[in-house]
């Protein structure tokens, strides 16, 4: 069974933070780590590093957090490492790729980026149970209803694609076994023989996968939802002093950083 | 009271009808059981009472409220809770505090009053220390207890249970027709469609549908007493099992 949802119950003072702080950290966050200057490179993995300690990670739990995107910061390294121009430190002849020094710190810089960006949404759903990050990105929205944009059916929405996913994989493990109790084999065979096997798998998925929606739809209405409607939920947040103070060291590592990014330009 | 009236629906506008002219009364605090072999309309009748499906003619009304009428529905749909056969297909939250107070948040109800209702809801069913938990990590009899729960916390007049008990072991269906018969005894009308004789013997009253009709309805000594009318249905197993 695969697991899905990262939450891991916790007293730190990352649990305790009010989830529209975090969702708002991590956004600023992505903004700043951008066209971060060396200056900033060192201020934002130092603050990324406190957060880490913050929310008493271990590096097994770092090393987790970015196993899933390993392939694809390997990948941006690797294309920044070989296509970059600049002073060669490394010929790979007789291939007509060189490593330049230009592309070693540019693959390091866009890599780091990335795995900072990681870093910090993995904190959030490690900190944040799922059902109070949907609640908090639904209050953020929740100005952005006199522009007509419907921040409890948005909530509404995300909360489905999350609860729709284990019912998905639940569903997927029990056609394969039901196709492997048939005989379907997934594991050995050429390349034509397991693509013939997947689809096989992936059709009988999809309509299962609408008819699941088209039930879950029912079952909602059924439950007196409307869209467009008012409802409420079971959050209730209450903005801390704790709150407060995250919030004005996150103010402070913004101005900081850009702060840095006007002095080095 | 729910008043069916000559209820007549079709799935496709050219298809052929699955209820043709269906007459029913499902008084409050009454437990009516439903039966009748596969694909002769219980399902889609109870779909009806709370306003899932509109009829193509005839009326569905609760409490003096139409169904065909926009304005009323969402208090028909709290006034009428439905329990559905798979229970998969009824839960909506990402864990079970949260399934259980999606209904009591569509009614747009302060926070503190849905937290209460969770609590009381989930403790009705012996669900209480289950709060934190994802539903895909339920066994299939908790998720049956859950799906009760979270129409229980809309707080109905009348529930519909599409066989609430497919699918379960001994235990689970004990327990689940043990909530049932209490929900009653609370005063709670029960609309239960079943397919085992055991399930409908603390009904009140049995109604029998074949092909989209309504053949009729009686108490279970009735309607398990005539041999005729369940062998002419294919449910002669069913007395047997019953032991009449």
């Amino acid at each position: 069974m695969i697991r899905l949802g990262q939450y891991r119950p916790g007293d730190t003072l990352l649990h305790r933070l009010d989830p529209r702080v975090k969702i708002v950290a991590v956004v600023a966050f992505s903004f700043v780590i951008f066209g971060a200057t060396p200056a900033e490179i060192l201020l934002l993995s130092a603050f990324l590093a406190a957060v880490i300690a913050a929310a008493r990670m271990t590096p097994e739990q770092v090393m987790e957090a970015l196993r899933p995107v390993t392939f694809f910061l390997a990948l941006i390294f690797l294309v920044h490492l070989l296509f970059t121009a600049g002073k060669p430190l490394l010929s790979l002849a007789p291939l007509p790729l060189r490593i330049t020094r230009e592309g070693l710190v540019r693959g390091l810089y866009v890599t780091w980026q990335f795995a900072g960006l990681v870093l910090a949404a993995a904190i959030l759903t490690l900190t944040t149970f799922s059902y109070d990050l949907v609640g908090g990105i639904e209050r953020l929205l929740r100005p952005l209803a006199g522009v007509g944009i419907p921040s409890q059916d948005l909530a509404v929405m995300i909360a489905m694609a999350l609860r729709f996913m284990p019912m998905l994989l639940e569903e997927y493990e029990r056609l394969r076994m039901a196709q492997m109790a048939r005989g379907a084999d997934f594991t050995t065979g050429g390349l034509v023989l397991r693509s013939r096997a997947v689809v096989a798998l992936a059709v009988p998925l999809l309509l299962s996968a609408f008819r699941r929606a088209d039930e879950l739809a029912l079952a909602m209405e059924a439950r007196g939802y409307q869209r467009g409607c008012p409802r409420t939920t079971l959050c209730t947040f209450t903005f801390a002093r704790r709150d407060l103070g995250a919030f004005a060291a996150l103010a402070a590592l913004v101005i900081a950083s850009l702060g840095l990014r006007i002095a080095a330009s | 009271m729910i008043r069916v009236e000559n209820l007549v629906y079709r799935y496709e506008a050219a298809g052929p009808e699955c209820l043709r002219g269906v007459s029913v009364e499902f008084a409050e605090g009454e437990h009516t059981a439903l039966i009748g072999p596969n694909g002769c309309g219980k399902t889609t009748l109870i779909k009806h009472l709370n306003a899932l499906l509109f009829p193509a003619s005839g009326t569905v009304c609760v409490d003096g409220m139409l169904t065909t009428d926009v304005a009323s529905v969402r208090e028909i749909r709290r006034r009428v809770g439905m329990v559905f056969q798979n229970p998969d297909s009824q839960i909506v939250g990402m864990t079970v505090e949260e399934d259980v107070a999606f209904g009591p948040g569509n009614l747009a109800l302060p926070p503190a009053e849905i937290r209460s209702r969770v609590g009381a809801c989930l403790e009705m069913v012996g669900m209480t220390g289950f709060e934190k938990r994802a539903p895909h990590t339920l066994s299939g009899g908790e998720k049956r207890l859950l799906s009760i729960a979270g129409v229980l916390a809309m707080n109905p007049r009348y529930i519909a249970f599409d066989e609430p008990t497919a699918y379960l072991d001994a235990v689970g269906r004990k327990r689940i027709l043990a909530i049932i018969r209490s929900l009653n005894q609370g005063g709670m009308a029960i609309i239960h469609i079943a397919h085992d004789a055991s399930d409908i013997a603390a009904a009140d009253r049995v109604a029998v549908m074949d092909r989209g009709l309504l053949l009729r309805t009686g108490t279970p000594s009735e309607i398990f007493g005539d041999a005729e009318l369940l062998t002419a249905i294919g449910l002669a197993g069913a007395r047997e099992e019953r032991g009449t």
